[in-house]
This record gives structure tokens, sequence and C-alpha cells, in this order.
């Protein structure tokens, strides 16, 4: 049967399939690499000497809390958890309450060292801008012809309507010989001299806009989104008190040790025994104290760690989870189905329901009593470690520069969708301060000066000492208006920032 | 006063045999071997009573008829009694076999004083291969003495091992031979003298340099002899400025990451291997 026709040559290309000349290795940079770089740059001046910490942690595999299904069998998978050694944060907690009950050790306040930060973040932004003007006018200084950088670069955006609008008024060619008669102090280097054809200067346009540069943003752009200048009113209280849901079972080793949890098992009811997450994401949902019967969303719920969480606490009559993609709500469906008993029959549609759409065009405006807004974000880990979907491709500059912009019109909206009186927690897995408190500010001030909407910060760093065994976190010294996970190798969970606000009545 | 000289541990210490030789001119030399010596040479080391004054005076002779100094066979003896078990015809052998290796008499003279326990090797053959492979990693014999004095495992290591590690300094740290040979790096595990690499890498405080860089431009790199010739704790403190606990979590992260990676990377062969 072997016919020679059926058989394939394929050639294969064998001087130019592998570069390995070294400044082809050399100068590959990845997505990864523009992301450190970016990091290093960024929070390096942001933490200090405190960065490298964080550096090797972020680079070096995280790890995982697991959240025991309630709807599985708990008491087995419980026993399994605990002869591997893993500690169920309960009791974790109830320690450290009668610790703390003994000491009377005051935290320090909230933002106190604040304008720390902005003082770096300042000197930032001006070192960023700096840069960027040497980058596009590299030789101003070498000719003399213009002794003072532009303070501030123009974006081809806004300039490209002005000449247009003149050009309008008065025909070019008119306006350039005008020009070439009554501007004397002309560069010389550029004037066509007419003895070579005045062809040329009917040719002539002149420059607008850089080419290859249309779509350039200037990194700098981003640092501008931390403003710091309150001009609403905003009060930071405590929060009053923490309950630790009773139904809930999240497990962790102590710290400093490394072990890995067994992969989930399928139980007798079906489902997956536990499901395994980033310690520092159960935080925000477990900050949020949902209540039986309250009204719930979470506002960017794939891929469903947080929203599975809340379900857990048995404590959630109705769920809306929301997200931007279709794909992302089927990722969340998935999930939800390998984790909740009779997922089509009870849950599907009655007491979870899930919605496609932008959170920022969400509008059943004072309808939920707690919302969770787990915005998009540069997702530090994973833009380090992972090439796929990176937002550090130069081709997604633009968004990501932005970013800060949809992260504060989420928060702002979701803060509209909140009935008078309920709250909600914005949580980032980022670092940046621009994400996070930058955010926080800028929603709460777009909200009031559209809205007349008014919030208050409720400071957690008293209840966040309940978890200092197992998670790091930074100082409540440097952060404006909320609490953060930072990665720290013995505990390697996080980034993951998160601030509750509460509507006022 | 004896002792003193005998066993003033930064004369071995100092590699220079110049300032070796200062040293000797302004103290008197030693050139018979007198009891008060034998006395002090049991004193420190107790197995040595065993031995009658005529084997003492036997192997003093062959060692002094090699070059050695009284004050280097007192050394080495203490620091490797067997040696005086042997016949002077043995121990001829083990110097000549040492001898092959053509560091120059000072130089040798120096590196078995520091380590006596050198000459327990008797596989010419062997220890010819060995140092001639890492000369051809290093270029010169001078430099093979120096990682000598510093590493004198290395003769007992394979020479995979050896040479793992070689690359892995020149090629992935881009160390350069004169750094690496003021270093005890290749003494150090193979799985060690990476995990503290990436460590350095992954806290942003190692840079390899770029292959075409001036090598006299300074670098903030540490120098390889700090990454490797200090335990864990002070590499961690005084290297790394991170605290123990860390280090040692990220040691253990690593080495999971590096056996997931080979796991993957074995069944990934295997699946092609089906196809």
């Amino acid at each position: 049967m072997l016919k020679v026709r059926s058989i394939v040559l394929l050639p294969r290309r064998w001087k130019s399939g592998a570069k390995k000349r070294w400044n082809v290795l050399q100068n590959k940079k990845n997505n990864c690499d523009r992301a450190m770089d970016n990091f290093d740059d960024f929070y390096g001046s942001v933490y200090g000497s405190r960065w490298k910490n964080m550096r090797a942690a972020l680079l070096t595999r995280h790890k995982y809390v697991a959240m025991v299904n309630n709807f599985g069998d708990t008491e087995q998978t419980c026993s399994m958890l605990e002869t591997d050694g893993a500690i169920n944060m309960k009791s974790l907690i109830n320690l450290a309450q009668d610790r703390l009950k003994d000491s009377t050790e005051t935290v320090p306040e909230q933002g106190k060292s604040r304008h720390e930060i902005e003082g770096k973040l300042d000197a930032l932004f001006r070192k960023q801008q700096e840069r960027e003007v040497a980058s596009i006018y590299p030789s101003s200084g070498e000719d003399g012809s213009s002794n003072s950088l532009p303070q501030q670069l123009k974006f081809d955006n806004t300039e490209e309507k002005h000449p247009a609008e003149e050009e309008f008024n008065n025909p070019f060619k008119q306006s350039l010989t005008k020009a070439l008669e009554e501007d004397v102090k002309l560069d010389e280097h550029r004037l066509v001299d007419p003895q070579f054809g005045t062809g040329g200067l009917y040719e002539y346009m002149p420059a607008h806009s850089i080419k290859g540069m249309e779509d350039w943003v200037a990194e700098s752009e981003h640092y501008k989104y931390y403003q710091t200048s309150a001009d609403f009113p905003l009060t930071i209280e405590p929060e009053a008190s923490f309950h630790y849901p009773e139904h809930l079972s999240l497990y962790t080793y102590e710290m400093g040790n490394c072990s890995d949890f067994k992969g989930p098992k399928k139980c007798l009811t079906g489902v997956l025994s536990h499901f395994m997450m980033d310690g520092a994401s159960t935080l925000p949902p477990l900050f949020l104290q949902v209540k039986p019967g309250e009204r719930v969303l979470d506002a960017c719920a794939s891929p469903g760690g947080k929203s599975l969480l809340m379900l857990q606490t048995l404590h959630l009559d109705r769920l809306v989870c929301n997200d931007i993609q279709e794909s992302r709500l089927n990722k969340l469906r998935k999930v939800m189905q390998e984790y909740l008993f009779d997922f089509k029959e009870r849950w599907a549609s009655k007491r979870l329901i899930f919605n496609q759409s932008d959170a920022r065009n969400l509008d059943q405006y004072e309808q939920f009593d707690k919302i969770l807004v787990d915005v998009p974000c540069t997702t530090d880990r994973h833009v380090l470690n992972e090439q796929d979907n990176n937002i550090f491709k130069p081709t997604r500059i633009k968004e990501r520069l932005r970013i800060p912009e949809l992260q504060a019109g989420i928060l702002a909206n979701c803060l509209r969708l909140l009935r008078p009186g309920g709250s909600l927690v914005y949580s980032t897995c980022s670092l940046s301060p621009i994400q996070n408190d930058g955010v926080v500010h800028m929603a709460l001030q777009k909200v009031f000066t559209e809205y007349g909407i008014t919030a208050t910060i409720k400071d957690l760093s008293q209840h966040t000492a309940l978890f200092s065994d197992v998670f790091k976190f930074e100082h409540p010294k440097g952060l404006k208006y909320g609490q953060m996970v930072v990665p720290y190798l013995p505990a390697n969970f996080g980034p993951m920032y998160f601030s509750k606000i509460t509507r006022n009545v | 006063m004896l002792r003193k000289l005998l066993f003033n541990t930064q004369v071995v210490l100092k590699q220079q045999p110049k300032l070796h030789h200062i040293r000797h001119l302004a103290s008197p030399k030693i050139l018979q071997l007198e009891q008060v010596h034998i006395d002090e040479a049991i004193k420190i080391e107790p197995t040595l009573s065993i031995f009658s004054p005529e084997i003492w005076r036997r192997a003093h002779e062959t060692f002094q008829n090699h070059g050695l100094e009284t004050v280097n066979f007192l050394r080495i003896v203490t620091g490797n009694p067997a040696v005086l078990k042997r016949t002077p015809d043995k121990i001829i052998n083990s110097l000549e076999i040492w001898r092959a290796c053509q560091f120059g008499e000072n130089l040798l003279h120096l590196l078995l004083t520091k380590y006596p326990e050198l000459l327990d090797i008797s596989d010419s053959h062997q220890l010819l291969s060995q140092i001639g492979f890492i000369k051809s990693r290093v270029s010169t014999s001078k430099n093979v003495w120096k990682l000598l004095m510093n590493s004198p495992d290395l003769i007992a290591q394979p020479e995979e091992t050896v040479e793992e590690k070689l690359n892995f300094i020149i090629d992935v740290m881009r160390v350069e031979v004169p750094e690496l040979a003021k270093s005890a790096a290749l003494s150090l595990p193979f799985s060690e003298l990476r995990c503290r690499h990436e460590f350095l890498v992954r806290l942003g405080l190692f840079k390899p340099r770029p292959l075409k860089a001036d090598p006299n431009e300074p670098t903030t790199n540490h120098k390889l002899y700090q990454i490797t010739d200090t335990s864990e704790k002070s590499f961690a403190t005084k290297i790394c400025h991170v605290t123990l606990p860390e280090y040692e979590a990220f040691k253990e992260l690593y080495a999971k990451e590096l056996e997931r990676k080979t796991r993957k990377a074995k069944e990934e062969e295997d699946s092609s291997d089906e196809d």
C-alpha cells in the first residue's frame, strides 16, 4: 500500500531556524522582562530596599490555601488536610484573637506617612517625564538651537486637530509662502535653496507627527493618576467588628512551610473536595462580611475563587456574578459546576445569576448590599511569570497605561450600585500605589463631584492583625485607604490590596 | 615560640610565596629536627607518639631531600600522621606524582603543607588527567593551583560535576577565571551554587555581565567568593540582606520548581515518543 506518492517530504530550513547568535539572544526582550524592568523602576523607588524581597517572592511560585467544599464530603476532606499537616485558619484566628485581647498594643493609624509615598511618586513621575522628553529630543542640547526642553510632551491626538482647523481657513500653500516672507527666524538648515528648483517647496509639509510614533504613549502619563488633593468629604473610621464565617474552612500551612496540597478529589455528591486559591484572595471576600439574606454582586467574578468563597459561607441568598467576556463567564460557570451540588437545578439562574457586561455599564443602581470589586489590574505575579495574555505586551501599552482609569470607572459605578449604607471591597493584585490608593481616591472624587455620593473608608488594620500569622502585611502607615498583603518568601501570598468602602446613608 | 611559628595559620593562608619568604628571613630557619619539635608536634597530634625517633628522622630526611623545610614537614605530619607510617619510597612516589603536575616547587610545597591529605593520592594517571582537564578550562597551571588551594576536593570530584559547575560559573554567571580562582565555588555542590545564584538574580542583586562588556568596567555584582565561601546564614543576611527564613523558603521552593520542570520535560519527551 505504501506508494511513493504518499511520502511527503518536508524541507527543513536549518540555517535560520534557531538563532543562537549572542546578539540575537541578548537583545531579545520578552513581555516578562519588560514588566520586570518597569517594576524595578517603579516599585524600586516606592518600596526602596524592601522591593528586592518582594521581587524574589514574586518570581517564585506562590502559596495556596485550600478551601474545603461544603457541598462535598466536608469532614473527610478536613481530616485529610489535617493529616497532611495543614492548619484550619479559623483556629489560627481564634488564637490571635485571644493574644490580641491580652496585649493592648495600638496599631498605628492609617495613612500617617502617606506624604512619603506622594513625594516618591512625584519624583518618579518627573524622572520618567524627563527621560521621555530626552529620548524624543536627544540632540537639542548639542546644536544649541533650543536651550530649554519642552516641559511636557504633547500627544498627537490632541495636537492634530489644530492644524486641521487652520488649514480650513487659509489654504496651505498660501500660509507657507506667507510664512517664508514674514518669518525671519526660520531655521537656515531647512531652507530650500531656489537655485535647486522651487518645486520642492510646494511639496514641503511641516511635520506634525513622528512616523512610527503615532501610537506612542508616554509612560509618565500613568503616574499622573495618583493625586492627593482631597476636595471631597471623606471619613476614615476603624471597622467595628470582624466575624469569621462559621461554616467556612480554609486550610493553610504555617509560615515557612512550603508544602503542597493534594489535588482535589471527587466526592460522593459528584463535586470536588476542595478548591485551591492564592491565600491572599480569601481576604477581600472575608472582609466583605456577607450576612444572611443580603444581595451580593461580584463585579469582576472570573475565575470564581472569591465568589465561591462567599458561597461557601452559606450565608448567601443571591449572588450576581458579572464579568466582561463570555469566555471568562464560561470559566466561572465551569468552576461553579464543579463545586456546587445540583448546580443546574438549584443554583443556576435562581440563587446564582450570571451577567455579562462591562462593570462600568451596570445600571441596577442602589440595589446591592455588598459588592466585591476585584478589578482587572496589572496582575503583578502573572505578568512576571507568564508570556501569554501579558499586559506588558508592547501593543497593549495604551490599555496598560489607562488601567487606573478603567479601575476607577468600575469602582465609581459600583459605588452607585450600592444601596446607601451598603459596603464594598475594592481589591487588586498589584503593588502599584496608583492602582490601589490612587484609584480609590479618583473614584471617590468622581462619585462625589458627579453624583454627590459620599463614602466612608473602613480601616481594617485592627482586623488584619488577626491574620498576621499567615500573611505578611504592608505596614498600614504607608497606605492611605486600604490594606495590602505583600509577597514574602516564607508566606508567598499576594500581592493583594483591598479597601473596604461604605456608602454613607 | 615554636608553636607560633609552626602553626601560624596566617602563613599558610597567605597564598603569596613572597610574603612567606620574608617571614622566614625574619625568623631563624629551622634546619635540624630536634626532640623539642617532636614533642611539640606530639602535643598537637597525640597519635604521633607511637613513632620511634628513627622513623621521625628518616621521614624528615626524605622530605628535606625533596626541598621541604622542617617547618613544613612538621605541619604535614601533624596534619596527616599516616605519612610517617610510609616508607621513604612511598613518600617520594607521592611527591613525584604531585611534582608531575608542574605547579613549581614552591607552590607545590605550599599546597601540600596546607592540605597534607593530598599526599594520600596514589593514582597518578587519574590525578594527571583531572589536573589536565581543569587546566584546559582555566588555562594556566597557576590557576589550577589557586583553585586547589581553595577547594582541594576538586581532584576527587568526577569530571562531569566539575564541568557542570565550570560551565555554569563561566557561561551563566559570566564570572571570569581570575575571580573563579579566588573562590571556593567548586567545592560547593552544583545545586547549591545554582540556588544561590538564582536567589541573587531574583532579588535583582546580580546581573550577569553582557558578553561584550568591558571587563574593566566595575560591576555591582557580589564577588564570587562572597557568594560561595559564606555560610548559609551570612550569605542570606550579609550578601542578600534578607532573613534566613526567607532564604530557606526559597531553597525549598526552588528545588520544587526545578523538580516540576524536569518532570514536565520528561512527560513531554514521553508523549513525543509515543507520537
